[in-house]
């Protein structure tokens, strides 16, 4: 076959993995070979679906023993097969690394004859790149569930990052779609990872030149939307994942209907609001000082699809703002629906040398569309809105305009129009008498 | 002490020289522009700053020491900026610096630090996208050569990252808008003048490299999620006229 149609093939079978990032690890290029990496990671270009291309993601092989439902490259699916030799990926990681199209390569595979050959030509490629083409930059490589510890291990100290995917986010729908893998298959390559990698860190302080093993650590990725569980689960699993396998990143993917697959999966399109949010429920648990249990409670099993889950939690919290913008300490500023990380840190600094008025946040750069309800300067807020939940709910949903206030049709009869509320301004107080 | 318009050669070297003449000729500028774009200003004579290289690097020496080493990072990446009107804000900041110290960068209050800031961050980030964007093809004599059209004067700071990642083999970057190429051999790179066009003679395996990437880049795209605000909001059109796989 020729390499550009099986370059086709792997593509398309490795482009439901949805981690790409290059970041996480600094290494400065060297004499005897090609290449270095970025902490911050550096995107490549952008595909048609908006995601950032870092990493030259392919497949060694696409052809698989596995039959996973929910996956286009389960065995019973008839679509073409291919596979490359290691050295055909390394030729093509150096070309695409030289002409700078690509941060380095993330090697995947559908497990061949058995997850312990498949992992062995995994390795097998890694070391040809590391070792003969001298290549210095960024790797990521998959762990295969079942796969052999000390094949796994022996990868590791090749690669940047190492993941092993969850795919599916509970036991019982592993069980019902994914007959081969078991919770077990998945865990036990992750605790090795992990272990191995506080291993190292511990070496690393004693000896300098102790060998590094996956120094970008280690992620996952489950698929949301083809399996019932609800988002309070999925989230709950993650901060597991973060605190007890010392995760870096934990990716969501919306599940894409596969053709002709199992009829127990759904065949709607793909949950990408759902999506978005849990990324942000993601955010809040590793960057913001939150814990799963303030996201959810009984009443609230999954995500508000209006709004982020921080302004959910805000108007849940009422009690806790408004927030003086002048005396908060960071944690309660990133409370703050509308302020991140960046923004916090501006407010600490700027307030160091003066006082701080909305003006002065405006120009730093504080988006203030949602924080403006939830702050105060020097006392005084920026806009009498009441600092009611409901009416907060009112202003700060994204997608749904509450339906009290919703556009009147011309046709909608007389009584409708006479319901309509008409006073819709801006600042206008939505309920009377509450001022 | 009145004001003037103060006139440079519109390098660094004449800018910190403008401070210089701040503080020791006591030459107040109500503004400061580059002869090219000299624009008179009614009532204010003019002053042109000569660049002197002992004066400058004492300016920036200054910066270094009394302000501190980001500072003087601001001022450089500021100063590579391709905004117009941004010698008096950067003038205006390393005033104030020699001032307040290093707590410059915290008085987001003041107009100067942030408007410094901005064109820092607008070159920087114009930077690190370049070194991802940026495309090089293989040469018939064996050097990789990158076209550039940048709105901020990158080229330097890409230099810099291309010496460390593509150390052993020869390179060139060529900025077509300004004229100017750094050029590496293997060692160290140069930046020289450079025509804006260049015709260059590619090796054979460069179009059996363009079509596999491509083919790459069409088919890692998702259909069912495609999403083309999301593309344009990170690659931004016009750094796709450099860019294969939008061509």
């Amino acid at each position: 076959m020729d390499s550009l149609e099986k370059l086709k093939i792997l593509t398309d079978a490795a482009k439901y993995d949805v981690a790409c990032t290059s970041s996480g690890v600094d290494r400065k290029g060297t004499r005897a070979g090609l290449g270095s990496a970025s902490a911050c990671g550096i995107c490549h270009t952008f595909s048609a679906d908006g995601r950032c291309v870092s990493l030259l993601k392919i497949l060694m092989t696409n052809v698989c023993v596995f039959d996973c439902q929910y996956c286009a490259n389960r065995r019973s699916n008839d679509v073409p097969r291919a596979a490359f030799t290691p050295r055909e990926i390394a030729e093509l990681t150096i070309r695409f690394y030289k002409r700078n199209y690509i941060e380095g390569l993330f090697l995947s595979s559908a497990v061949i004859k058995s997850p312990d050959y498949t992992m062995e030509m995994l390795l097998a490629t890694l070391r040809l790149v590391r070792g003969e083409y001298r290549f210095n930059g960024y790797i990521h490589v998959k762990a295969i569930p079942g796969a052999d510890p000390a094949l796994v291990q022996a990868a590791g100290a090749e690669a940047d990052r190492m993941s092993v995917n969850i795919e599916l986010p509970s036991e019982e729908s592993l069980g019902t779609f994914a007959p081969e893998k078991t919770k077990s298959s998945i865990l036990t390559p992750m605790k090795l990872i992990k272990n191995r990698i506080i291993q190292t860190k511990d070496e690393i302080t004693r000896f300098r030149s102790a060998p590094k093993f996956v120094p970008a650590g280690q992620s996952t990725q489950m698929i949301v939307g083809a399996t019932p569980e609800s988002d309070s689960r999925i989230v709950r699993l993650a901060e597991g994942l973060y605190s007890q396998y010392k995760l870096k990143r934990v990716f969501y993917s919306a599940f894409i209907p596969v053709a002709g697959a199992n009829p127990l999966l759904p065949a709607v399109s793909p949950p990408l609001l759902r999506e978005h949010r849990l990324y942000q429920a993601d955010w809040l648990l590793r960057f913001y000082g939150f814990t799963s249990n303030e996201l959810f409670n009984r009443e609230n099993e999954n995500l508000n699809l209006n709004m982020d889950p921080k302004c959910h939690w805000a108007l849940n919290h009422i009690e806790r703002f408004p927030v003086e913008i002048n005396r908060a300490d960071y944690l309660l500023l990133l409370r703050v629906p509308g302020i991140g990380q960046r923004s916090a840190m501006k407010i600490l600094s700027a307030r160091r040398v003066g006082k701080l008025d909305f003006a002065h946040l405006k120009k730093m750069g504080v988006v203030l569309k949602r924080a403006k309800y939830f702050i105060t300067c020097g006392g005084k807020m920026m806009e009498r809105t009441p600092m009611i939940p409901e009416i907060l709910e009112a202003r700060l949903s994204e997608n749904k305009i509450d339906e009290r206030y919703a556009q009147i049709g011309l046709f909608d009869g007389e009584n409708a129009a006479l319901a309509a509320p008409d006073d819709r301004r801006k600042d206008a107080p939505l309920l009377g008498g509450l001022t | 002490m009145s004001g003037y318009v103060v006139l440079f050669d519109g390098s660094l070297d004449g800018l910190l020289c403008a401070v210089y003449a701040y503080y020791y000729d006591k030459i107040l500028p109500l503004s400061i522009q580059t002869e090219d774009e000299y624009q008179p200003m009614l009532g204010a004579e003019n002053y042109f700053v000569a660049s002197d290289p002992e004066k400058a690097k004492r300016v920036w020496e200054g910066i270094r020491k009394k302000i501190s080493p980001g500072a003087a990072y601001n001022v450089y990446t500021a100063f590579l900026s391709g905004e117009v009107e941004k010698h008096m804000a950067i003038f205006k900041y390393i005033v104030l610096g020699f001032k307040r110290g290093a707590s410059v960068d915290n008085r987001l209050q003041e107009d100067c630090v942030l408007r410094v800031h901005k064109l820092a961050r607008m070159t920087g980030y114009e930077a690190h996208m370049l070194s991802g964007f940026c495309r090089f093809a293989e040469t018939k004599q064996g050097a990789y050569y990158c076209a550039i059209s940048p709105k901020h004067r990158v080229l330097q700071l890409l230099a810099e990252h291309f010496r460390d990642r593509f150390m052993n083999h020869a390179w060139v970057i060529h900025d077509k808008k300004r004229g100017e190429a750094a050029v590496y051999d293997g060692n160290d790179y140069v930046i020289v003048d450079a025509p804006k066009d260049a015709a260059v003679e590619y090796s054979d395996d460069e179009t059996r490299a363009r079509d596999m990437w491509a083919a790459f880049f069409s088919t890692i795209a998702i259909k069912e999620r495609v999403n083309k605000n999301a593309q344009r909001r990170h690659a931004a059109l016009y750094f796709r006229a450099n860019m294969l796989e939008f061509l």
